[in-house]
């Protein structure tokens, strides 16, 4: 089913020295393999960028060097020596720092204490009070190292009460002072702002121009290029490739991370003119609008955008998960003002969150009893409920979207994350709604299991439903939608026909705000404002 | 785990190999079944060794006393269900008692009245404390000891420390008569099991219980109440709370200030833990309660008809607890469930 891929090296060595060694590192949850690295060597002075689709083993990677990850086989040198596997401290001892993107910083305590967790400030006498001013004067001299100038973060704060970007800044700053041999960084910029990106970057290649090994996994395929002078690609937790940056173009690491799978893809033409289902205007919530929008029966509209545009804000308020400050919404011409998502289901919309763990499932129940929750009320004779009728409901729900199990009554979490995501579909259709709303639908699941929920997609709106469906896979979108709506700040900045959705359109609504089909001198305006 | 040669898709076909095979897994599987085997072995094994511990009479003291805190087990565990904890059952169970006997004898309402208006308080006691989880995010072992506190106290003032005597024949009536051998109090505690039961598994409203405790998120996006339901399960706490203080007071035959209901809070929640119910929410069931508190109480009784020293008897409780827990730990590792 799965092609081999051919692993094609072009990076070159350069002779330098090899600071991390892996060879046959592999790891599996359960079935999954998540990680099979024969080879691969990581050179001083070089920032590797690594890039590859959701699931593709990036984590993997940086968690077994790390040590948070324990490996099931291989062996890992730093620097020449042998790593232990699972072991945070070990790696730490060896140098190798993670800067990832979940901070692992304390709330409660302040900037400097997080910045020295675990150490004592160099040459400070006290051998049991805490020496705040050498505390101080270290945090200080580590965020100063960073490039910060100085009182940017202010150390006696507590950490929590600083915006997330802010921590990120703590975060690296953290890695960095340990002074590593391979600074490892998880999608550094993504929460940060351009300044902020900047001067993460600028880092990075001074940790390399000082002999450091950098690992720089991006979530940005330019940004990746501009810093990288290697980039390896994983796909389904193998190195597919290995390229200079002039080899990395943007379509090659693309077809690289995508790989053969690539279906599906002739453009959908929209259905006939159909009723509006669901038309919002003037939207507003915590983080969110003005909006305005609408969608037709039958049709699938996609939500594009960067991390933190708002997408998962706009579907989780037009479902009443979150509460509208503003604006007014119709559902079939009919007023809809939800106050919390009971309302909103009971008003025929169905809403498929993007964490399937936390939002959707209970993990250690019974499919019975997770596919049955939508329609619990409807199968039940005055509150009452027959197990013989919730069990046929059970069977007929999973049937119908080809869930793949022994039988209804094993927990959940035992099944795929595709065969999950495909309950959670039918969970919703069972419960007939009229507007479906996704966010995230094939997050975590594997690209086979993909292309069936591209298909229930489909089938839902064929078979009326109106969908919006929020991802930050382009791809995605372009595959499912009849029309894409591009947020940027918490606004719609351009929603794009079938035709005029592009990659470069949609990209360059998302990151300025401007609609593309406005001029070129609309593109240029970086400042975010749209003209 | 059955035939090897299968593949998963076979195996989804094919029923399971042997209905005695798939009985022993699925016992093996169940938290319940290992409580349920544990009270009839320590019911053979007391019976055996103490001649007088299966008697008619000495099962109608262990009956009213299953009902005071088996009551008390089922409406905690509720609470546990949604990922809850109500450690304020005991007090208000002691308090009821008081309110029931006061409004009773001092306020000289007619018994029937009093009990109803006490059940009503502690229902509303209950609506308070979900209020509170719901509303002002207060965690419930906070607002349920706050409750507690003040229910102790109250006991007190109320009574100034007397215990009140005099009360209307029906409570002594409701602890002391039988249905046939069985005393009321054990067939009231019966009921409640039936009913608490029915609730649980064959209601949507208690379906969505489950869910709420399962997983609160997935609850709320899913459109279920999530609010009400969890001040539901603290509402049924509460007012079982009262139902079993009432009980409490009609076997002593005074509402006793210092007396009813101390303690009481612990051992619901033991028995609900020794049932198989997950402190974390969303796991456990009625038939594994009411096997944890009647296990509780066999062993409790068996040890006193052993005269076995008052002190150890203690100390077997907490041996008890931690044997079951570690029970449920080493079935969940090798049967799937693995969760906490």
């Amino acid at each position: 089913m799965t092609v081999e891929p051919t692993l094609e090296k072009s990076a070159p060595s350069l002779g330098r020295a090899v600071i991390a060694r892996l060879r046959g590192v592999h790891k599996t949850y359960g079935p999954v393999r998540v990680l099979d690295l024969p080879e691969l060597d990581l050179y001083a002075g070089q920032v590797v960028g690594v890039v590859g689709e959701n699931g593709a083993g990036k984590s993997t990677l940086m968690g077994t060097l790390a040590g948070s990850v324990r490996r099931d086989a291989g062996e890992i040198e730093i620097d020449g020596q042998s790593l232990t596997p699972g072991s945070t401290a070990e790696s730490a001892r060896l140098g190798v720092a993670l800067v990832s993107q979940e901070f692992p910083l304390v709330g409660q305590l302040s900037v400097a204490e997080n910045l020295l967790l675990g150490q004592k400030p160099a040459g400070s006498r006290r051998r049991v009070l805490v020496d705040h001013p050498a505390q101080r004067q270290a945090a200080e001299a580590m965020l100063a190292a960073i490039g910060l100038a100085p009182n940017t973060i202010p150390v006696r704060r507590q950490v929590r009460t600083l915006p997330v970007p802010t921590r990120q800044l703590i975060e690296i700053a953290k890695g960095w002072g340990r002074d590593p041999k391979l600074l490892i960084l998880d999608e550094p910029t993504s929460s940060l702002g351009p300044v902020e990106a900047q001067l993460v970057l600028d880092l990075a290649r001074r940790a390399a121009e000082q002999g450091k090994a950098v690992l720089f996994i991006g979530h940005r395929l330019d940004e990746v290029r501009e810093i990288a002078d290697r980039v390896v690609v994983l796909r389904n937790g193998r190195l597919v490739a290995d390229l200079t940056p002039e080899e990395a173009s943007e379509d090659r690491l693309i077809r690289e991370m995508v790989g053969n799978e690539v279906a599906h893809s002739e453009p959908k033409t929209a259905p006939a003119s159909t009723p509006t289902l669901l038309e919002v205007s003037g939207l507003t919530a915590d983080g969110l609008g003005p909006v305005d929008l609408t969608v037709r029966e039958g049709e699938i509209l996609g939500i594009a955008g960067l991390m933190g545009s708002g997408r998962s804000r706009l579907i989780h308020t037009i479902a009443g998960a979150q509460p509208a400050t503003g604006g007014t919404m119709s559902l079939a011409g009919k007023a809809y003002a939800p106050k919390n998502a009971e309302q909103g289901t009971a008003s025929g919309i169905a809403l498929i969150p993007e964490d399937r763990k936390l939002q959707s499932l209970v993990l250690f129940a019974p499919i019975r009893d997770n596919v049955t929750v939508s329609v619990l009320r409807r199968i039940s004779r005055r509150g009452i409920l027959g197990p013989r009728k919730v069990r046929a409901e059970a069977v007929a729900i999973t049937d119908n979207v080809k869930v793949r199990m022994q039988s209804v009554d094993q927990p959940i979490g035992s099944l795929s994350g595709g065969n999950q995501q495909r309950a959670i579909f039918g969970r919703a259709f069972a419960a007939e709604p009229r507007l479906l709303l996704l966010d995230e639908p094939t997050r975590g699941v594997d690209v086979g299991s993909k292309a069936q929920i591209y298909e229930l997609i489909d089938r839902a709106a064929e078979s009326g439903m109106a969908v919006v469906a929020a991802s930050s896979e382009l791809e995605e979108l372009l595959w499912i939608c009849h029309r894409i709506a591009v947020m940027h700040r918490g606004r719609v900045a351009a929603v794009l026909e079938r035709a005029d959705a592009t990659k470069e359109n949609i990209m360059t609504a998302a990151a300025t705000g401007a609609d593309p089909r406005q001029g070129p001198e609309a593109r240029i305006d970086l400042n975010g404002t749209p003209t | 785990m059955s035939a090897p040669t299968l593949t998963p898709a076979d195996a989804a076909e094919t029923a399971a190999p042997t209905a005695a095979s798939t009985l022993l897994r699925k016992l093996a599987a169940t938290p319940e079944a290992g409580v349920v085997l544990a009270c009839v072995v320590a019911f053979i094994w007391f019976s055996v060794a103490a001649p007088t511990y299966h008697n008619t009479a000495n099962l109608q003291v262990m009956g009213r006393d299953l009902a005071q805190f088996g009551i008390l087990a089922i409406g905690e565990s509720f609470v546990i269900l949604t990922g809850g904890i109500d450690l304020s059952v005991g007090g208000l169970a002691g308090l009821a008692g008081i309110l029931a006997g006061w409004f009773n004898v001092t306020h000289g309402m007619p018994g029937p009245v009093a009990m109803l208006l006490t059940l009503l308080i502690c229902a509303g006691v209950g609506w308070w404390h979900g209020t509170m989880v719901n509303k002002l995010n207060v965690p419930p072992f906070v607002i349920t000891l706050v409750t507690f506190t003040i229910c102790k106290g109250l006991a007190l003032s109320i009574t100034s420390g007397t215990p009140i005597t005099g009360l209307s024949n029906l409570f002594g009536d409701l602890s002391l008569y039988y249905v046939g051998p069985v005393p009321i109090p054990a067939v009231i505690f019966l009921v409640v099991i039936v009913v608490a039961w029915f609730a649980l598994e064959r209601t949507y409203i208690g379906r969505q219980i489950y869910a709420v405790g399962g997983n609160a998120e997935a609850a709320r996006l899913a459109g279920i109440p999530t609010r009400r339901r969890v001040t539901t399960t603290y509402v049924v706490s509460s007012t079982l709370a009262g139902l079993a203080g009432i009980l409490i007071i009609g076997r002593l035959g005074v509402a006793d200030p210092s007396v009813a209901g101390s303690g009481y809070e612990l051992i619901a929640i033991a028995a609900a833990v020794v049932g198989g119910v997950s402190l974390f929410g969303g796991e456990g069931r009625i038939v594994g309660i009411a096997a944890g508190a009647i296990l509780l109480e066999l062993i409790n009784n068996g040890l006193l008809a052993l005269n076995v020293n008052e002190y150890y008897q203690t100390v077997a409780q907490g041996v008890v607890l931690g044997v079951a827990v570690l029970a449920d730990r080493i079935r969940a590792r090798y049967f799937g469930g693995n969760r906490r």
